[in-house]
C-alpha cells in the first residue's frame, strides 16, 4: 500500500512537469473558454448559461485530452524504452503499478477540473449553486474513465509516434464532434446523429444537464459504461496477445 | 540449500533459430560467476530466463528453489541490463526513493548514494540528462536499492572507460565480501578471468565449458584426436599416455583430449590399439578464445 501511494505521488510528479499535459489540458482549453465567451460574439441570447455551458465543454475537453494523450502515450514510451521490462523485475506487481497510473491519472483530472473550474470563476464570474459544482465536477471525474480505457488501447502501440498521432486524432475528432467546440444543435442532422454515438458528447452532456438542474440522461450512462467495457476488453485482449 | 539457481536443461527457440540449447547448471550461494561468450552466444537470453523476462521453451529454471516470477524472488534479487533505461521527468533522488519503496527491506538512501557515489548535485538531476556513466551509476544503484542477495549485471562494463571500470569492480568486489551472489555476463576474457570464481563459457547456445578460470584456461588449448573402437578396455591404456589430458565417448567415438595430436597419434600406431576412422579435432574452445582474445584486441 506504501508502495502504491509512493508511485502515486511520483506519477503525478510525472505527468506535472510533462510540458504537453500543462499545454493541451490547462492552458489551451482555458484560452478557448476565454476566446468563445468573451471574443467572439457568439449571439447566445442567454450569457450567463452559455458562460456556464462552455465551461463544462472546455472542462471536458481537458480531461479527456489528459486521458487520451498522457496516460496512452506515456505507456507506450516506457513499455519502448524497456522501462516496463525493468519494473518487472522489481517486486511491484503490475497490476498495482497500472493501478497507480490510474490513481495518479484521475488525481490529476481531479486537479484538472479544479483549475479549470476557477478560472471559468475567475474570467466570467461563473456561478452555479454548490451541488452544481460538485456533481458536476464528480461527473468529469467519473466518467473520464472510459476515456482511460481509451488511453490504455492506444497503450498498447508499438511506436511512440503512432501512439502520438493517433491519440492526437482521435481526441481532435471526439472534440469537435461530440459538440466540445461548439453545441452540436448547430451541426447538419447527419453530424448530430453521429454525435450521439459518441463518448465525448454524452461525457460532456452529462456535464451540461447538471448545470441545467437536471440529471444526466440513461442513455449517457449506457453509452459511457458500453465503451469503457469495450475498450478495456480490446485493451487487454491486445496486451495478453502481444505478450505470448 | 545452498542453491540459488539451477537450470535444467533449458533451451530457448526463437521461431526457428535455437538461442539457447540444453543449457544445466547450478550456482551456489555467496559466488561470483561470469558467462562469458562471444556476441550472439547466448548470454543475455540465458540472463533473461533466469531474470524470469522470458519462459525456456524446454527444461527448467528455478531462483531460490522457485519460479523466478514469483514476487519473494524478486524481492532478494537485482539487475543491472544491458539497455539501461530511465524513467522520464524524474530526479535522480526520486527514482531511488521510488525503487526503494518496492522491496521488504532495501538500503538506506545514505548507504545507496554513497555506494553509487552521486554527489548531491547530480542527485537533483533530471534522469534523462545524465551522461552514459551517470546513467550506469543509476541502474547500478536500482539494482542495489532492494539490497539483494542476488545480483545479476548484463555486459556492465561495455561502453566504460578505464576508471569507470575498475570503480565497478571495485565495487562488485565489496558486494562479494558480504555473501552476496553475483552473476555477471561479459565477452571479455579478462574481466572473466580476474572477477570471478567460476566461468561458465557459452557458445552457439551451448555451454562449451564451465568451471575455474585457471582450469578453463588450461583446458583452451586442447585439441583432441577421435576414431572408433571395439576395444572395451582402450580407456585404461590410452589415459596412461603422458600426453593425454582426459578420454571420452561420444556418439560412438572415442575422443582423447590433448594438447599434441602427433604424439597421441604416435603412441596409438605404436601401441597397436584397434582404432578406426581417426580424426583430429582443433577443440571449440580455442576457436570461441580466440574470439574472445580477438574482440579484446580490438576494444583496446
Amino acid at each position: 500500500m506504501n508502495a502504491i501511494m509512493t508511485q502515486c505521488k511520483f506519477e503525478m510528479i510525472r505527468i506535472f512537469r510533462n510540458p504537453y499535459f500543462v499545454f493541451w489540458t490547462l492552458f489551451m482549453p482555458i484560452l478557448f473558454y476565454f476566446i468563445f465567451t468573451n471574443i467572439v460574439n457568439t449571439g447566445v441570447p442567454d450569457q450567463g448559461e452559455w458562460q456556464a455551458y462552455y465551461l463544462m465543454s472546455m472542462t471536458t475537453f481537458s480531461v479527456m485530452g489528459s486521458a487520451i494523450m498522457n496516460f496512452g502515450i506515456r505507456m507506450v514510451q516506457e513499455q519502448t524504452e524497456g522501462w516496463s521490462t525493468f519494473m518487472k523485475l522489481t517486486p511491484f506487481p503490475s497490476w498495482a503499478y497500472f493501478t497507480a497510473k490510474m490513481f495518479g491519472q484521475l488525481t490529476m483530472h481531479l486537479l484538472s477540473i479544479i483549475i479549470v473550474f476557477i478560472a471559468g470563476f475567475l474570467i466570467n464570474g461563473v456561478s452555479l449553486t454548490i451541488d452544481q459544482w460538485l456533481f458536476s465536477g464528480l461527473w468529469i471525474l467519473i466518467a473520464s474513465i472510459p476515456f482511460l480505457a481509451i488511453g490504455s488501447l492506444i497503450g498498447t502501440m508499438k511506436k511512440v509516434e503512432t501512439a502520438g498521432g493517433v491519440s492526437n486524432i482521435i481526441y481532435l475528432a471526439l472534440a469537435s464532434l461530440g459538440g466540445m467546440w461548439m453545441p452540436i444543435r448547430i451541426f447538419p442532422d447527419f453530424l448530430q446523429k453521429v454525435a450521439e454515438w459518441l463518448p465525448s458528447y454524452h461525457f460532456a452532456s452529462g456535464a451540461w444537464e447538471i448545470i441545467l438542474g437536471n440529471v444526466p440522461d440513461w442513455r449517457s450512462f449506457l453509452i459511457l459504461i458500453g465503451y469503457l467495457i469495450v475498450f478495456m476488453l480490446l485493451a487487454t485482449y491486445i496486451r495478453g496477445k502481444q505478450e505470448n | 540449500m545452498g542453491n540459488v539457481v539451477q537450470l535444467e536443461h533449458v533451451s530457448k527457440k526463437f521461431g526457428k533459430t535455437t538461442a539457447v540449447k540444453d543449457v544445466s547448471f547450478i550456482i551456489e550461494k555467496g559466488s561470483t560467476v561470469a558467462i562469458l561468450g562471444p556476441n550472439g552466444a547466448g548470454k543475455t537470453t540465458t540472463i533473461s530466463m533466469m531474470l524470469g523476462l522470458l519462459e525456456p521453451s524446454d527444461g527448467m529454471v528455478k531462483v531460490f528453489d522457485t519460479n523466478p516470477k514469483e514476487i519473494t524472488v524478486r524481492n532478494r534479487i537485482g539487475a543491472m541490463l544491458q539497455e539501461t533505461s530511465v524513467i522520464d521527468m524524474l530526479k535522480v533522488r526520486e527514482i531511488m526513493e521510488m525503487f526503494r519503496s518496492y522491496y521488504t527491506s532495501p538500503l538506506s538512501m545514505e548507504e545507496l548514494t554513497s555506494l553509487t557515489g552521486f554527489n548531491a548535485d547530480e542527485l537533483k538531476r533530471r534522469a534523462s540528462k545524465l551522461s552514459g556513466g551517470q546513467r550506469r551509476r543509476l541502474g547500478f544503484a536500482l539494482a542495489l536499492a532492494g539490497d539483494p542477495d542476488l545480483i545479476f549485471f548484463d555486459e556492465p562494463t561495455v561502453g566504460l572507460d578505464i576508471t569507470a571500470r575498475r570503480n565497478f569492480w571495485e565495487k562488485v568486489a565489496t558486494l562479494k565480501l558480504q555473501g552476496k551472489t553475483v552473476i555477471f555476463t561479459t565477452h571479455y576474457l579478462q574481466e572473466a578471468d580476474d572477477f570471478s570464481e567460476r566461468i561458465i563459457l557459452f557458445n552457439n547456445g551451448e555451454i562449451v565449458a564451465d568451471g575455474n578460470p585457471d582450469e578453463i584456461k588450461h583446458n583452451i588449448a586442447t585439441r583432441s584426436v577421435s576414431f572408433q573402437t571395439n576395444d572395451k578396455e582402450v580407456f585404461a591404456l590410452l589415459q596412461s599416455f603422458d600426453q593425454v589430458i582426459r578420454c571420452y565417448e561420444k556418439d560412438g567415438r572415442i575422443f582423447v583430449v590433448t594438447n599434441d595430436t602427433d604424439a597421441v597419434l604416435t603412441e596409438i600406431f605404436r601401441n597397436k590399439v584397434d582404432a578406426k576412422n581417426i580424426s583430429i579435432e582443433n577443440g571449440r574452445l580455442e576457436e570461441v578464445f580466440e574470439n574472445l582474445t580477438a574482440e579484446r584486441k580490438e576494444t583496446i
